[in-house]
Formats: C-alpha cells, sequence, structure tokens
C-alpha cells in the first residue's frame, strides 16, 4: 500500500478524518519534540510545546498552503511557540512545582548522558549561549538536518537570507568556543 | 573534557572544519525519548466540550494555584508543606530525607570534577570589584588555598547572591570549588541531595549535602529562571550574621571545612 503524502493527508484531515491526522503527527512528532527540546531543555515543557503545536496546526489546517511542505510550517509554528514559553512570567513556580515531584535526572541532561555524548552536549551548551534566532538556524541546519529550501520555509526568508544568518550564527558559536578556550 | 573535544580532520578552511564538527557532534546527541504526543494530542482534539464544567474547573485551579503562592510566600509555611529544611538563605527540600544529625567524621566519597560547561550561560557575570559595588555586604573569599576567585557572577533570588568561582587548573573545563553569598532575602532550593549531615563552621551550626542536586538558578542574557543541576559535587552551607555561604566542592568534608574556616569573618 502507497503511504498517503503529507498534501493527502491534510486534505482528509480537513474533511473530519482524525486518523489522517494522527497520522500526520506520528510523521512529524520526532523532530517536533526534538527542536522544541533543543531550544527549551527540557522534556516535559518540550512535549507540552509539541503538543501544542500540532492542536493549533490542526485548527490551522484549512489556511495551510498544501502546495508547500508541511514540516518546516509546523516547526515554525513549535519554535514560536518555544520562544513565547521561555519569556512567560511564572515559569519559575511552574518548574518549581513539578521539580518537587520528580526525578531530578530527568531535568539534568548530562546526568544520563556518558563520556561519547559529551561532545555533542558540550555542543548543545555553547549553542544554548546565542541568541533564539542563531539557535535556531544552528538546531535547524546541523541537529534536524534540514535543507537551506525547508530552513528558509521555517523561518520565513530567501534561501539566500539563510546561508548568510548561517554563517553569521557559526561566527557567533565560535566565538563562544574561543572564548570558553576551544579552538577550531 | 579535553582541551579540543571536537575532531576534525582533513586540510580545510577554518569554517568548514567547524562545519563538520557541528554535523559529527550534532548527530551523536542523545535526545530523550519522544513521548506519544499524537496519542496525547488525538485525546484533546476529541475530548468532548464541556466548557461550562472546564471554566469553573479552570477557575478552581486558578484560586488554588494563587492560594499555594500566597502560602508559599511565607517562610514557615512553605516548610511546613514542602517538607524542608533552612539554614540562612537555603532551603533543602527533603523528599526522602536520610538526616544525620551528629558531626561528621567520615571521610566523604570524592565525585567527579564539575564541568565548567554548567556555568556558561548563567546569567551576571560581572568583576570583583563591581560585585563589591553592587551588594550591601563585603565579599569575602577563602583564604584557603589562597587564590583571586576566577569568576564572579551577580544574581538576584529575592536579594543578592554572589557567586565566586575558581577553575580547576588540573582538569580543563573542570570547576575546583565555587562559593556562593546570599545576602539576608535571597532564597535558593534545593532538591533532594543524598546525604545530609549537620557539621559546625567557627562553632555554628552548619549543613554538609552530598550527591546531585538541582539549584534554582537565572541564566541566559533575560536572566530567565531555571531549575538546574549545577554541581555534581558536595556542599557546605553555613552563615555568617545574616549572610549565608553555600561552599561547593568535589573536596571531602574536612577539606571544604578548611575552606570554610579560612574565609574571614564579617560578624565578631
Amino acid at each position: 500500500m502507497v503511504p498517503l503524502s503529507d498534501s493527502d493527508l491534510v486534505s482528509r484531515a480537513r474533511q473530519g478524518d482524525e486518523l489522517a491526522y494522527e497520522a500526520l503527527v506520528r510523521q512529524h512528532q520526532e523532530a517536533i519534540f526534538r527542536l522544541a527540546y533543543l531550544l527549551l531543555g527540557d522534556r516535559s515543557d518540550a512535549d507540552d510545546v509539541a503538543q501544542e503545536t500540532f492542536i493549533r496546526a490542526f485548527r490551522a489546517l484549512d489556511r495551510f498552503d498544501t502546495a508547500r511542505p508541511l514540516r518546516p510550517w509546523l516547526l515554525q509554528i513549535a519554535a514560536n511557540l518555544a520562544r513565547n514559553r521561555r519569556r512567560a512570567i511564572g515559569r519559575y513556580f511552574a518548574v518549581l512545582r513539578r521539580m518537587v515531584k520528580a526525578d531530578p535526572d530527568m531535568f539534568e541532561p548530562s546526568a544520563a548522558v556518558d563520556a561519547r555524548h559529551g561532545e555533542s552536549l558540550a555542543l548543545w551548551q555553547f549553542v544554548r549561549r546565542l541568541e533564539q534566532t542563531d539557535q535556531e538556524i544552528i538546531y535547524l541546519r546541523y541537529f534536524l538536518e534540514l535543507s537551506e529550501a525547508d530552513i528558509a520555509e521555517t523561518l520565513g526568508v530567501a534561501p539566500g537570507t539563510v546561508k548568510s544568518r548561517l554563517h553569521r550564527a557559526i561566527g557567533r558559536l565560535r566565538g563562544v568556543m574561543k572564548q570558553e578556550g576551544f579552538t577550531g | 573534557m579535553s582541551e579540543q573535544p571536537f575532531d576534525s580532520s582533513g586540510p580545510r578552511s577554518p569554517e568548514e572544519q567547524l562545519e563538520a564538527r557541528l554535523h559529527q557532534t550534532a548527530r551523536a546527541f542523545r535526545y530523550p525519548p519522544t513521548p506519544d504526543i499524537a496519542g496525547a494530542v488525538r485525546q484533546r482534539l476529541t475530548r468532548t466540550p464541556r466548557s461550562a464544567l472546564r471554566r469553573r474547573v479552570a477557575w478552581v485551579i486558578i484560586l488554588l494555584l494563587i492560594s499555594l503562592c500566597m502560602l508559599l510566600a511565607v517562610p514557615q509555611v512553605r516548610a511546613a508543606i514542602l517538607n524542608l529544611l533552612r539554614l540562612g538563605g537555603v532551603i533543602i527540600v527533603l523528599e526522602q530525607p536520610t538526616a544525620t544529625p551528629t558531626p561528621a567524621q567520615t571521610t566523604t566519597p570524592i565525585p567527579t570534577s564539575t564541568p565548567i560547561r554548567s556555568l556558561l550561560d548563567l546569567a551576571g557575570e560581572t568583576t570583583l570589584d563591581q560585585a563589591q559595588q553592587s551588594v550591601r555586604f563585603p565579599i569575602r573569599w577563602p583564604n584557603y588555598p589562597a587564590n583571586l576567585p576566577d569568576r564572579v557572577y551577580r544574581q538576584d533570588i529575592d536579594g543578592a547572591v554572589i557567586v565566586l568561582v575558581w577553575i580547576d587548573p588540573k582538569h580543563v573545563g573542570g570547576i575546583r570549588y565555587s562559593l556562593h553569598i546570599l545576602d539576608e532575602g535571597a532564597l535558593v532550593y534545593k532538591m533532594k541531595p543524598k546525604v545530609i549531615q549537620e557539621t559546625t563552621i567557627h562553632g555554628q551550626r552548619a549543613i554538609w549535602t552530598e550527591g546531585p542536586y538541582i539549584l534554582q538558578w537565572q541564566r541566559g542574557k533575560n536572566a530567565e529562571w531555571e531549575m538546574r543541576r549545577i554541581v555534581r559535587g558536595n556542599v557546605l552551607i553555613w552563615m555568617d550574621g545574616k549572610l549565608t555561604y553555600r561552599l561547593e566542592t568535589d573536596s571531602s568534608l574536612e577539606e571544604a571545612v578548611r575552606v570554610a574556616e579560612s574565609v574571614p569573618r564579617i560578624t565578631p
């Protein structure tokens, strides 16, 4: 059986086919969750943002242009939601309440990371020091391995702009790494 | 962590080398398992709309949260609710306490070095002079082992907090110890340390905790709140007048007490 394309699934979901929308979510949930996790650094927050992304996408499905790829649109929603969440007032109290009940290891990525993953974790920590716009483009390009065209769709900019933004973000990343004594 | 943790090879430009490193290291990143988002979204979308009831429940929850925040604003109530142990500005949440309220004479296991990356995005990095100008108490640091701190941070957690950090010269990227000085009114929370033990500094009560714990911090340029485990090592907490000191260290309790007692006292 030939799997349905995103465009077909969107059309069916618009007509009320819940299974079609669930299939779409399954298709993209990992990428959305991972971007949210990279931006927020907390799996519970990332889960919330990923769910909210698909709820909002469902409600806006009629406005989605099926001629365009779906994933960049979803990533764009997720990035916006993550940005808002980081700014949210009262975040501290929410986290505090959760932490009282939670296992500390859930919130400390390094606890579960052995030496083989130390490098990628260190890189993540360097990237997290950058402005969110720089973080987003680095995550999309290197962590989620999106093409420049898809990044342009996600960020709503021209492909040429992606190249120059990426170049500047890498320059700033190198500055952070040098500042901490890492060469290259 | 080595001095050059990222592998690079081939005669390429620095730009290309860094890009290659980014690709390589980003691929090795270990994400948490993706939860069943599709299932959760399906449930949320198919939930029977009972808006009136939902609104009423939402109001009840909001009122409960407001009440909780008000209660948590009162230290005594907060302690009673959360089963807390408090010394000065440090509150320890005792989920499964293993308190040993006896003066310690035992040797403490030495944990692994704390990675400096934990500190990279803490808010408020400053100089010692600027930090001193920003607080109303004299900033003191240990005479043993005698050295000026390598990094200084100034945070505000309901009161001024100064964080002094000494880098470990033997382990690149490691922290030897750090000293946190909390002004009156400043509060930090710690969660679930493995061992809590009472000891004394200059004859005054002090608390020693071992094992990983989570601490409330401000991070990033916007000084956002975050709960984060910053130290893998042990912590000694004591007071001098209204100031609370927290010494984070990979050393044993005996060594930590020696360092703590070398901090010049403010009160006679």
